[in-house]
Formats: C-alpha cells, structure tokens, sequence
C-alpha cells in the first residue's frame, strides 16, 4: 500500500507514522516507520532504528535529511542557473548577480566583494567564509531528494568529495554551516548543522543508499 | 592597525569591525568614497582592495589590515585616467555622487576585460545605482576608455 | 580628525582672495537691478557703499558678477547645482552677455542671502524664471566697460564692442583687456535698469552650442564636495532615531547603552514636532559621535520605544479604497466648459477607466546631510539645500535670532528632485548643535531617506469620455483625489485645489466641447512634498493612458487619436480650456501660453524619430503619451519587449521636447535621458507604502530603481529648436514616461495595468 505523498514546504515537513513492516526479503516497499519531528527540528538517527532493512534505513535517513537541502538557505546558493536566489520564494538575487567563470560572480560584482566572511546584522548582508556558488553541478533547486543523493555521491561532480569527507564537509564545512545561522530574521535551516551532520554520518554508515525517484519525507 | 591607501602607508586605532568606507572618510578624510546605502545595494562606496572592487561600507577594517586600498582619490596621480577623461568628454555626471563608484568599477573592469562587450558592462556595473539616469553615457564613456587602458599594474 | 573649512575647500584652486568675494556688502538698494521678481525700480540711481569699493576696487556692480583687475571674471551661479548643469549654463549665459571668455572665467556657489533675489532651485524654473534677470545682470558691467575704454580712447561707446574678455574699437583697432579697464569701470556710475541694454540674441555666441561640463572633473576625481563631505574642527557626527508613524513620540530609549559605545558623545532628545509639520525636524533621539560608525552602533543600542501616534492605525490599502471612493463621487469643479455631465448621459458611448499611483520617494543618491556650527553670534550652515534662503529662515526660527546671523554654504547636491528644498535635516542639525555646544553634522541613513521623505503624493483618478456615434470625443471629466502638498503646511488642507490641478488637468487642451474637471478629497498620513514633476506624474499617467484606451475602444491609431483629442494647431484661451485663470507655472499665459500646435509637434516629431506606422507594422510593440508640464512640452514613444525570461524590458526610448530656448542643449538631453531612467523608476518598480502608519520600505530592495542592466538600449532624445522664451526643463521629461511604457505594455499583451508600479501584474 502506498501512502500519499506529501507536499514538501520550505518548512519542516512532519513525518507521519505508519505501521511496522514485516522483515522479508528487500523490495522498494512502502515507506518505513520513520520519527515524527517538530517543524524545524531533524530526528536523530536513532529514531530510525525501527526500520529493520539496513537500505531501507539508509534511504529513510537521507530522506529525512532532505529538507536541509530544500531549504531556501542552502537552495539559493544552490541554482541551476546563472544566479543565487533570495528569499523564501526564491526570486533573483538583486542586485543582479551572474556566476562568472568559476561560480564566484564577475568582476565588479563578485561574491566577495559584498559578502563578508560573518553576517553583518546593520548592513543585512549575510556572509560566512569562502561566501560564494555552488558548481553548477551541485545545483539543488528544483531536484528531487533522489536527484540530489545521486549527485551528491558522484565523484566527478562533489568537487572529488568521498563519502566520508562529504560527511565531514557537511558537519563541519563554515559555508554549510551558514545555513543554520543566516542572521538577520532569515529563518534557519532545520535542524542544526550537528544533526544534520550525523543524519549523513548514518547515512553514509548504512550504505549510503538513495531514495526512490519519487520519494519525499 | 596598518593599512596602505593610495599607496601610502596609514595606521589607525580603530574598531576591527568598522566598515572601511566610514574609516576612509571619518578618520582619512578621503571623501570621494560615498554612502548611498550602508548594504551593498548601491555602489557609491566602491574602493578597490588589492585591486579588487568591494564595497566598502560592508568591509569591516579587519579585512582591510595590512592591505592596499585604492579609492577615487588615488585611482590617478594627475585626474586623467581614461576613464576619468571619458567621463569628462562625454558630460557623463549629472549630479555626481554615484559616479566615484562607477569609475572603480568600471576600472577594474577594464583591466580584466579592456575590451568589454555591452553585457559584460551591465552586468560588472549592475551594483552601481545612478538616480539621475546616466546609464547610457557611462555605457559608451566606459567603451571610450576602452581603447585606451593601460596595461595590468 | 581632518579640518577641512568648506568655504576654502570649495574655492580651492580658484585662486580667489577673500577680499575678491566682497559679495556680502552690497547696499540694498541695488537689489533691485539682479532682483529677478523684477518689482519697482529704485528711487536712486544705485550707488556702491564707498567701503565696499575701497575695499575692492575691482568691477563688481552687482552679486553676480566681478571683475578682478586681472580680468579674472567671476561670476556666482545663486541656484544649486544638483545634476541639472546650472553652474555650466546660466553662467554661460552671463559670460555672453558680458563677452568674456570662458578660460577666463571662475564660476562660484552663492551662499544662502536674499541680495541675489530668488534662489530656489525648484519647479524648473532656474532659467525661466532668471533668463532676463541673469542677462540684465551681465549687461551692467559689460555697458561700465565699454564706457570706460570710450572714455579713455575718447570715442562714442556706441562705437566699441565687448567679446572675447576685451573691448574692442574697430575704427581704430584698439582693444583692452576687461582686467585693464576693470579698476575705471568701478568708478563709474552703474546704469540705471531701464537704460541697461542687451545684446542681440544672435551675439550670445556660446549658449544653445554643446558646452563643456565645468564640474566634470571635480566629480570624477572625486574632489566635489557633498553634504557630508565637509568637516570642522570640534565636531561631532549625529544618526537620529526618528518615529516610524508621522506624530508618533518617544516613548523610552537607554542612553546609557548608547554612551557606552565607544565614540559616542551625546545622547539628545529632539522636540517633537506639532502639525502642520512644515519643515520642523521629526522628533526621536540623537546619538552624536566622534564618527559615522560609531553613532550608527549607538543608534542601535538606544533601543527606543514609540508612542506610536495619530497615524498608527493608516494603511495604505485602505487609503486606496478611499482614493477610489473619492472619484466615484463628484468633488469640486475645478474646469467647466459646456455641460460635461449631460453630455455624458447623453453619449453614443463611454470609455472609463481609474488609474493609481502610490506615494513616490525622491531617493537621492546622496541621502539628507547638513552640517550645523551655532555660535554665541549666530550659526554657520553647510547643506545641499535646493532652497538656501528657506533653510536660513528655518534656522533663524528655531535660534530666534535675525536671519543675516546666519551663514548658509551650499554644498553640490547628490540629487534634489525636491527633497533638499525641505530644509528639516538642515533643521535638525541646528536644533543638535545648539544644544550639543559643538558643530553638529546630521547624516541620514538610506532607511531614514526612504522612511522619512516628504514623499510624492499618492492618487486615484477616474477618467471618463463620452464619444459621438463616429468616435469623436465629445465630454471629457477628469476626478483626482489625491492629498495635497499644502496639507504638510496646513492642518486644513484634504483636498486637492485649482492651483494643483494646473499641472496636467487644467492645461490641457481638448477638443471636445464639453470638459468637468473635480478636485476630490483625500486626507494626508505621511509628510507630502514634491518630487520631480510632482502631480504631473500621476497626472500625466492618467490621462496618457487614457487617451491610449480611447484608441483601444475605437480600433485606432492612439497617435491620431491623441492630436484628435488636443485638436487643432492653436493656443487655446482660457476661456476655451473652461478656466478663468491658470496659476501657470508662477508665469504669464500671455508668454506661455496652453499651446496646442506645440504639443501636437512633439508628438508629430516623436512618432516619425519612432517610425511609429513602420515598427507598429512590423509588429513591435511601442507606446506613446505626452504631457505639458513646466511651461515645456514633451512626447514619448517607448518600445517594450519580453526577455527570455518573460521579464518586461524597456528596450528603446524616442523623446522629443520643446523647452523653448536652450542653453545647454547637452544639459537639457541629459535631463531628458535621465527623466526617461527616472519615470521607468516608477513605472516598473518603486511604491512608498504604509502599515498601521509606518512606511513599509527602507532600502534599496524594497524600493527599488532601474540599474543599468535595465535600461534601454538606446534613448534617443531631439530638442525642438526655438526661440521662445524658456520652458523648464528639469522635469517635464518625466510626466510622459509612465504612460508610455504602459501603453507599450497594453500593445505587447493586451492587458491594461491602470496602477503603478508594473511590478504588481508583470513580471519586470
């Protein structure tokens, strides 16, 4: 029996519970038991022990570490296209920014030139270290969680990451971090980036195993 | 802390935190750096930092330490950078106070592209307000220059 | 902290003696020469003060003009210069009239003082309104020139002229330098006005030719000095906390907090304001310290608290339902020819339509700043005031002292459009330097600039035009509702009056024989000022759109059906416009007259630079409005397009203007092209709006202007030659710019936005 899906938010999406599976040989099945969490909050890995099935665990951790990516502080940077975006909804950067030869914006109007290594609360500009776009290759917006596990775990486009440094890049990396204090009234990443950091620790831990294309948590 | 600007060594007691724009003019007493918004959105402030244009109402005076500043005032000994001199055969400036940021911007510009097309213009400059509307004069006065930069320092 | 003294600063480089500018000691009584209110003659002939000449024996017979006896010519340019070129034309026209020549030439800024007669830079009139004035000016030393070299060649001074700095005596092919004559020539008795003659237009060689940009090279060397550019010894730098809601009061602030940031000085409560609110300063608390940076932190840590005020409860979505109320109601007649009303009812069909502009801010580049020295015996002042004589007033007010205790400098102006004729900041300095004891420099914040304006006022409008079974226009009403600028000077003021619907819907002519124009009521929440053609903005929004509807309703060109609803090439009588009188801009109907055939050219003349029928043919989508404005007539066809992103994008502009005579035809296009950028401004983007009373926006994202990504292509501007008298040319650019593009809109989509900005129903 499928569940409906959920729409996702930009806010944390509450995982329901279902019932438990029976253990039996693996198959793309229904959706396992997974944590319940209060919006904003990340469950904790431990709260997946219910599903028995290791890949399915793996799959369930990465869904449920999937509105980190979604969330417009980590998206915005994250474009497909030429520009960040801003903003809950996602509209253009403005000023109008482009993201040059190597994703830290042209000359005159580089990341940097604007975006400082902290957020500077008069000024409103947001700013961590090494302030700049994601590769084109790592864009989020508009991707699936499935889409974006597949990238995320692609050697030739993680910037040459292996599982265990993409761990250690998204638990401690200060660009990450930003996403979980963005200043100035901007609403944060759910979570923090220390559970964030250990939903892909047990992740990578249990086989590192995408979700289905359609799933969402 | 020490800092060069426009090529002479200064030093200061100053907050790390303070923007360098207000260091620039409230302590320096450089005043061509203008304030037009204090977040970014203007340009009117815009230095170069090592040769790079930031904008330095966001800079705090700690990035700025043991570094090279360059601001209208130093852009050249005599007043008559190209550009200087394109602004000035074209009657670009209206009212004036947008167009220090402008020239800086569009310095550095021209010293990584001496050739710029339309959209590179636009695009490198696209930080820099102008209320009076002087777009297409600074358009063909940075086009001007371009035939005349020289070379990278 | 570097001293740097404004007045040296200023004229650094122009090699001037303080003695050269003896300026501040001419009698009264030759006011009435350079006056240019004009006004009675004097009693006397004018005579200079024998101290004032003994201590400069130079040729100076007027405020304008001074001759040194090194032929050194310097002349005083008494309006501000805040992008509209002044210092570079009227001074050239002064330099014609005399004969000089322009190396030889220093131009300085006047100080704030009522001897050089009306210095308001404002309503476009710096040339209009001074032409004769500035000429007659110039023609004085010129005669006491002449007169001297015919004295000393004993010949008739008929015979002599005066060009390239020299007078000549073609009979004997002598000349002398103005430096050699200067000393006789002050000696002489100055003419009186009447017999002061000018030359023949045709001998005013520079002006109407491309004239150089004076202050160029100061602004790109970034040697201009602004508002808060200047600095004395001693003083002190202040950020106010001013209330968010219009008439809102402090309610508590923690000065300790703010004296413990390092760099502050002095906490200071401002008084708080009682309407009308005039120029008084707003209120709040004032944080005074060694620098910028560090009164923006002490600012901050005040933490104030608001008592929140009369307005608290506005909102400007429910003032647009009253706005609209107001039109669909009749309100007070203000333009009556034949019977509208009957006509009307009357009619083989109506086209209707209501239009909204919200309040506007003038936004400056260069934000409020005034720089304030009270003394024992009197005050010194340094501001980029449009209005220097008002400010002193305001000053001598709040000291209670005589205005001529008051030294005001006029600094360059970073951008006016009318917020620097309001003198409150100017204001606030004084009020904090008197009671802080040291020169007092105010700096307003962007948010405090976009928070705290006088803004624009906001409007609704309903149009409504009755045509005959063939089409022809035959009543026209116009309803605006809007609260007037004379409501921030008079408590009683809620409706607009006949001298505010001059601008746009008095002065327009019209074919049809029967024409209502009312005035409706509409109460104000926030500060209305003027910006940059003012009521002709909304104005001109409404009534170019809606002669684009009638176009659209008939299935016509809107070009012919805009010189079909002017009708014919004539000046049309007030009698024909249902007027009695016309406040015209403060200047004669006689000399400017509602001009038909004027504007019909320019739309004429804008349509054909267009290639209206071809382009229209060839399916691009263009949009044409004109609009009179400031005595001056301009047309304007704009193209728009949407890019790959399905984003509106202005990608051409036609603009063709008829000032009248001009005298820097490159200044006047560059007010043009820049009016273009500043109507898209509004068109596309900016909106002042108010949450239970306090204005919604701050900075740059959330007003937002055009960047020059977004501008046109190409703005191709055509200046109409003519030798009528001056028209403004500051804003009348302005007015047309809106419609058009919104008539561009309607022939690219279909889909009529009757309010601005475009932002609300495209995506721009």
């Amino acid at each position: 029996m499928r569940r409906p899906a959920l729409i996702l938010a930009p806010l944390i999406a509450t995982l329901a519970s279902c019932g438990p599976t029976t253990p039996g040989p693996p198959a793309p099945g229904p959706p396992a038991p997974t944590p319940t969490v209060a919006a904003g909050q990340l469950p904790a890995p431990a709260d997946f022990a219910g599903i028995s099935d290791r890949a399915q665990r793996s799959r369930a951790l990465f869904l449920a570490a999937s509105p980190v990516f979604h969330h417009p502080r980590c998206a915005n940077c994250h474009p497909d296209g030429d520009s960040p975006l801003q903003g809950m909804d996602g509209h253009l950067h403005d000023p109008p920014v482009v993201r040059g030869p190597d994703d830290h914006g042209v000359v005159g109007m580089q990341c940097q030139g604007c975006h400082q290594d902290r957020n500077l609360e008069l000024a409103r500009v947001p700013g961590a270290p090494k302030w700049a776009l994601a590769p084109r290759a790592m864009a989020w917006v508009g991707k699936s969680a499935h889409e974006i596990c597949t990238q995320l775990k692609d050697l030739n486009n993680n910037g040459g990451k292996d599982l265990q440094q993409l761990v250690e890049h998204n638990a401690h990396d200060e660009l990450v971090a930003w996403g979980w204090s963005p200043g100035h009234g901007r609403e944060p990443a759910p979570g923090t980036q220390a559970s964030f950091g250990a939903l892909i620790a047990a992740w990578v831990e249990t086989g590192a195993e995408c979700p289905q294309s359609e799933a969402k948590p | 802390m020490k800092l060069r600007v426009n090529g002479r060594e200064r030093e200061l007691e100053v907050d790390p935190e303070m923007p360098l724009l207000w260091a620039l003019r409230d302590l320096l007493g450089l005043t061509g750096t203008k304030y037009g918004c204090g977040q970014a959105l203007c340009g009117a402030c815009t230095v170069h930092l090592d040769g790079e244009v930031v904008r330095a109402c966001v800079t705090p005076m700690r990035r700025a330490e043991g570094r090279e500043v360059t601001t209208i005032e130093g852009l050249s000994p005599a007043g008559d950078h190209p550009l200087q001199r394109a602004w000035t055969e074209l009657c670009v400036p209206q009212c004036g106070f947008c167009q220090a940021g402008q020239i800086m911007t569009a310095a550095a510009l021209l010293r990584e592209h001496p050739q710029p097309s339309d959209e590179q213009i636009d695009r490198s400059l696209a930080g820099n307000l102008c209320r009076c509307g002087t777009y297409l004069r600074i358009r063909s006065a940075v086009k001007r220059a371009a035939t005349a930069v020289p070379p990278v320092k | 902290m570097p001293s740097l003294i404004a007045r040296r600063t200023f004229l650094a480089g122009l090699g001037l003696s303080a003695g050269g500018l003896a300026l501040g000691f001419f009698p009264a009584d030759t006011r009435a020469d350079d006056d240019p209110r004009g006004g009675e003659p004097p009693a006397k002939p004018p005579t200079r003060d024998p101290a004032v000449q003994a201590a400069d024996p130079a040729l100076h017979p007027n405020v304008f003009i001074h001759v040194a006896l090194d032929g050194l010519v310097t002349i005083t340019c008494h309006r501000s210069e805040m992008g509209q070129g002044i210092r570079s034309s009227l001074p050239v026209l002064l330099a014609d009239e005399l004969g000089a020549d322009m190396a030889r030439v220093r131009v300085v800024q006047a100080d704030g003082d009522p001897k050089y007669g009306d210095q308001n830079t404002d309503g476009s009139n710096s040339v209009r309104g001074s032409y004769e004035e500035m000429r007659r000016a110039a023609a004085t030393p010129r005669m006491l020139l002449i007169a001297a070299a015919a004295r000393r060649w004993q010949v008739d001074p008929g015979s002599c002229h005066a060009e390239g700095h020299r007078v000549h005596h073609p009979a004997s092919q002598r000349s002398l330098d103005f430096g050699e004559l200067a000393a006789a020539a002050a000696r002489l008795p100055i003419p009186q006005p009447d017999a002061v003659v000018l030359r023949p237009r045709a001998e005013l060689r520079r002006i109407g030719t491309e004239l150089p940009l004076i202050d160029a090279p100061a602004y790109v060397t970034g040697q201009a000095q602004y508002g808060a550019d200047i600095s004395v010894p001693g003083m002190l730098i202040a950020v106010i906390a001013r209330p968010p809601v219009l008439g809102g009061r402090v309610a508590s602030f923690d000065r300790a907090r703010a004296l413990a940031v390092p760099g502050v000085r002095q906490v200071l409560e401002l008084p708080a304001p009682t309407p009308p609110y005039a120029f008084q300063p707003l209120g709040g608390v004032a944080v005074l310290a060694d620098n910028t940076w560090a009164a923006l932190r002490g600012r901050e840590a005040l933490g104030v608290t608001w008592q929140p005020g009369e307005h608290a409860t506005h909102q400007s979505s429910q003032q647009r339902e009253a706005l609209l109320a107001a039109v669909r109601a009749p309100g007070a007649p203000a333009r009556q020819l034949g019977d509208a009303t009957a006509a009307l009812a009357g009619a083989a069909r109506i086209v209707e339509a209501e239009y909204l502009v919200p309040h506007l801010a003038h936004v400056p580049m260069e934000p409020p700043a005034a720089l304030a020295h009270v003394r024992a015996d009197g005050c010194e002042i340094w501001a980029p005031s449009q209005h220097p004589q008002a400010a002193r007033k305001e000053a001598a007010r709040i000291l209670e002292i005589d205005e001529d205790r008051i030294t005001l400098h006029v600094t360059f102006l970073g951008g006016g459009f009318g917020r620097k004729s309001k003198s409150d900041f100017i204001a606030e300095a004084v009020v904090l330097s008197r009671a802080a004891g040291v020169p007092v420099r105010v700096q307003w914040t962007r948010e405090d600039d976009i928070r705290h304006d006088y803004f624009n006022t906001v409007s609704a409008q309903q149009l409504t035009a009755g045509l005959d079974a063939d089409g022809q226009l035959v009543a026209w009403r116009h309803r605006t509702a809007f609260p007037p600028i004379d409501s921030t000077f008079n408590t009683d003021a809620e409706a607009p009056g006949p001298d505010d619907l001059q601008q746009g819907v008095l002065d327009l002519a019209l074919s049809a024989p029967h024409v209502l124009a009312e005035a409706c009521a509409a109460a104000p929440h926030v500060r209305i000022g003027w910006l940059r053609s003012v009521y002709n903005i909304f104005h001109g929004f409404a009534i170019g759109s809606f002669i684009d509807e009638i176009a659209a309703a008939r299935n016509a060109d809107p070009r012919e059906v805009w010189l079909a609803t002017l009708g014919p090439a004539r000046v049309v009588p007030l009698a024909e416009l249902g007027l009695e009188k016309l406040k015209n801009y403060g200047q004669s109907i006689a000399e400017h007259p509602v001009d038909a055939a004027r504007l019909r050219h320019v739309i004429e003349r804008v349509t054909a630079l267009a290639g209206w029928d071809e382009q229209r043919r060839a399916g691009r989508a263009l949009g044409l409005a004109a609009h009179r404005s400031f005595l001056s007539y301009v047309a304007v066809v704009a193209s728009v397009i949407l890019d790959p992103a399905g984003r509106l994008r202005v990608d051409e502009v036609w603009l063709v203007a008829d000032a009248g005579q001009i005298l820097s035809p490159d200044r006047v296009r560059a007010q043009m092209e820049g009016a273009v950028i500043f109507g898209m401004s509004h068109a596309l983007h900016g909106a002042i709006t108010l949450k239970d009373g306090a204005v919604e926006q701050s900075n740059f994202h959330d007003y937002r202007l055009i960047r020059m990504a977004e501008a046109p292509r190409a703005i191709h501007v055509e200046l109409v030659a003519s030798e009528r008298p001056p028209g403004g040319v500051g804003e009348p650019g302005v007015p047309p710019v809106a419609p058009a593009i919104a008539n561009a809109v309607f022939a690219l989509t279909r889909q009529r936005v009757r309010e601005l900005p475009l932002a609300r129903s495209l995506k721009v």
